[in-house]
């Protein structure tokens, strides 16, 4: 497949892609650079470099506007929902997948149509759902309607990978006298585990990152998670003009995402576009 | 004698393989059933093991609160329990004489459109010039163009809220570079321009997901179909009309669909983050009319028949688009 003029066209190409990295990576370079400006520099200069780090936004984020109890909430809201929606998709998509009993189909479709519904109508009646079990602006319950609101997207992922498991595993250990609660917690566990932790991380993001439920079912601030009182800051920072410290928040609530990104890139893609593909 | 002799040893061997496979049989047969050597009554229980806790608690906090909300609908209720009151349809009586739905409606689709728009033709491109023209650094390009679609959308706004500042932001101070000073403006506070200005982060931070799932296609598709194509002599832009588009035409339907129901049943986050709706309604959605109207004005049933709207018109939606773009599988 040799072209003609192909490396003047490479370069034409190289255009659009390279311009497309800078308007994705230069706001974000911006908001780490902007966390390390006084106040007065950001007028001055917004879109430069800083002439000293100072790690002066951090710390006041830290302290006086409680970022340290955001973070520590949005931490137990990620991994108690990741975990909780573990216990609960792990035994169903198994036995959607590897049993046979009436309604099968019809519970797989259920738990898949669940994706494409807008939940935004639920959530109405959830909120007085979540008072009446006092587990409104509770970070506990929190999670727990996190965890409910990425099953079904749990359950299709990984049914589909326990299905890649073979038959003979599972009834060579059942033959050995492994009961079926051993041969889920032994053989089909460990084995799927790729999928498990390729659910779990994107879990984690999305429980990490969310917003919307946390702004209707959190009400006091001790108990807002990242994303709400980076909110709040930045709705403050109209009034205080305090950028640094919005910017210096903004930095805390991307890096997790960042780190595992670096490390999980491929798992990440890879299941966000499965996750899409469904159908 | 010595051939009947060997007549019997066969049948018996027959005899015994045959059994053996009757008993594979009932095993297979029992195997469906899930567990060989368990009682119907263990195999239920571990079902219900499985099945019910799950299912419990989806149909408490999923399934319940999406039916509830129908008949909440039906409500004048301010929250509190006592005043609750029922007042059948005047709900929806309501939502077509209120000047703002429409509206919220027409902003709805006008993102839908802008963003399929706007997602699809660059993420196309990128997709074809990452996998058809060989670039080596290909993956760099990949793993940054992905990398919003994991930010927070509390990121995202924010970001572009600066970027959009109107004294600060980069547009308007790239504008003033270039010298084009009158096309400056307060763009997320201007009536006109809100609206559209939150086309560019929507579009921002979904491109790469698409573009991988339009790239997964085309590195399906077979070379041989783009050698035949040169030989045929179709240059570069015919291929692309001709072999990748058609080829790649499950992926491009199945991402607008995406597109379609992610927007009309997520926009209303970024609509919350940067603009609350405003200036003047100006980019109110569906979904951040029903966050007014019943979480800040705790109107609770007209709220909920907000909430029966949008489902309706993005179920209607999800239909029509699915009708209209049934297209023959293609295959050469």
């Amino acid at each position: 497949m040799k072209r003609k003029g192909s490396f003047l066209s490479r370069i034409g190409i190289r255009i659009p892609l390279i311009l497309w990295t800078l308007a994705v990576l230069y706001p974000i370079f911006w908001m780490f650079i902007g966390s390390f400006k006084s106040n007065a520099e950001i007028y001055a200069n917004p879109w430069g470099l800083p002439r000293i780090f100072n790690f002066q936004n951090f710390s006041q984020a830290w302290t006086e506007y409680n970022i340290d109890t955001s973070v520590f909430n949005s931490l137990i809201v990620t991994v108690l929902g990741a975990v909780l929606t573990l216990v609960l998709a792990v035994p169903t998509s198994y036995a959607l997948e590897r049993m046979f009993f009436r309604g099968n189909r019809f519970l797989f479709t259920l738990y898949v149509s669940a994706m494409m519904i807008p939940t935004v109508l639920g959530w109405i009646p959830l909120f007085f759902l979540l008072m009446q079990l006092n587990l409104l602006d509770n970070i506990f319950g929190l999670a727990i309607v996190y965890a409910v609101s990425q099953l079904p997207f749990s359950i299709f992922v990984l049914s589909s990978f326990m299905g890649t498991i073979p038959r003979a595993l599972e009834e060579s250990a059942a033959i050995d006298g492994l009961s079926p609660y051993g041969v889920l917690w032994k053989i089909i566990t460990p084995l799927s585990m790729t999928g498990i932790i390729t659910v779990t991380i994107m879990n984690a993001i999305q429980f990490w990152n969310e917003y919307f439920m946390a702004l209707i079912f959190l009400q006091s601030e001790e108990n807002y998670t990242l994303a709400l009182a980076i909110d709040y800051i930045s709705n403050e920072a109209e009034y205080t003009n305090a950028w640094g410290t919005l910017f210096a928040s903004l930095t805390i609530a991307i890096i997790p995402v960042i780190i595992l990104y670096a490390i999980f890139q491929r798992r990440i893609a890879k299941g966000m576009t499965e996750g899409a593909i469904k159908g | 004698m010595g051939t009947i002799s060997r007549r019997i040893a066969c049948t018996t061997i027959i005899w015994i393989e045959g059994n053996d496979c009757a008993s594979k049989k009932i095993k297979n047969y029992e195997r469906k059933g899930g567990y060989m050597v368990q009682s119907k009554k263990q195999k239920y229980l571990f079902l219900a093991f499985c099945l019910v806790p799950t299912l419990a608690i989806f149909s408490v906090f999923t399934l319940y609160p999406l039916f509830n909300g129908l008949y909440y609908s039906l409500f004048s209720w301010s929250g509190s329990s006592s005043a609750a009151e029922f007042i059948g349809l005047s709900n929806y009586t309501k939502l077509f004489n209120d000047e703002i739905i429409p509206k919220t409606i027409y902003h709805d689709y006008f993102l839908v459109v802008a963003k399929v728009i706007g997602i699809m033709i660059l993420a196309t491109f990128f997709a074809v010039a990452l996998t058809q023209l060989r670039i080596k650094e290909a993956p760099f390009y990949r793993i940054v163009f992905f990398f919003p679609n994991i930010m927070s959308v509390v990121v995202i706004g924010i970001l572009w809220m600066f970027i959009y500042n109107p004294s600060l932001g980069l547009i308007n101070s790239g504008l003033e570079f270039l010298g084009l000073d009158s096309w400056t403006r307060p763009w997320l506070g201007n009536e006109n321009w809100a609206l559209p200005s939150l086309v560019l982060p929507s579009v921002w931070a979904g491109i790469g997901l698409f573009m991988l799932m339009l790239m997964g296609g085309i590195s399906n598709v077979s070379k041989s179909y783009y050698e035949a194509a040169e030989i045929d002599g179709a240059n570069e832009w015919q291929q692309f009309w001709k072999v990748t588009l058609p080829l790649i035409w499950p992926q491009i339907k199945i991402s607008i669909l995406y597109i379609v129901i992610t927007t009309l049943n997520g926009s209303f986050i970024i609509v919350q983050v940067m603009t609350g709706g405003g200036p003047n309604n100006s980019t109110h959605v569906m979904g951040s009319y029903l966050y007014q109207q019943a979480f800040q004005q705790y109107n609770f049933g007209y709220g909920a028949t907000i909430g029966v709207m949008i489902l309706i018109l993005s179920l209607i939606t999800v239909l029509i688009m699915q009708f209209f773009m049934r297209r023959e599988k293609v295959e050469y």
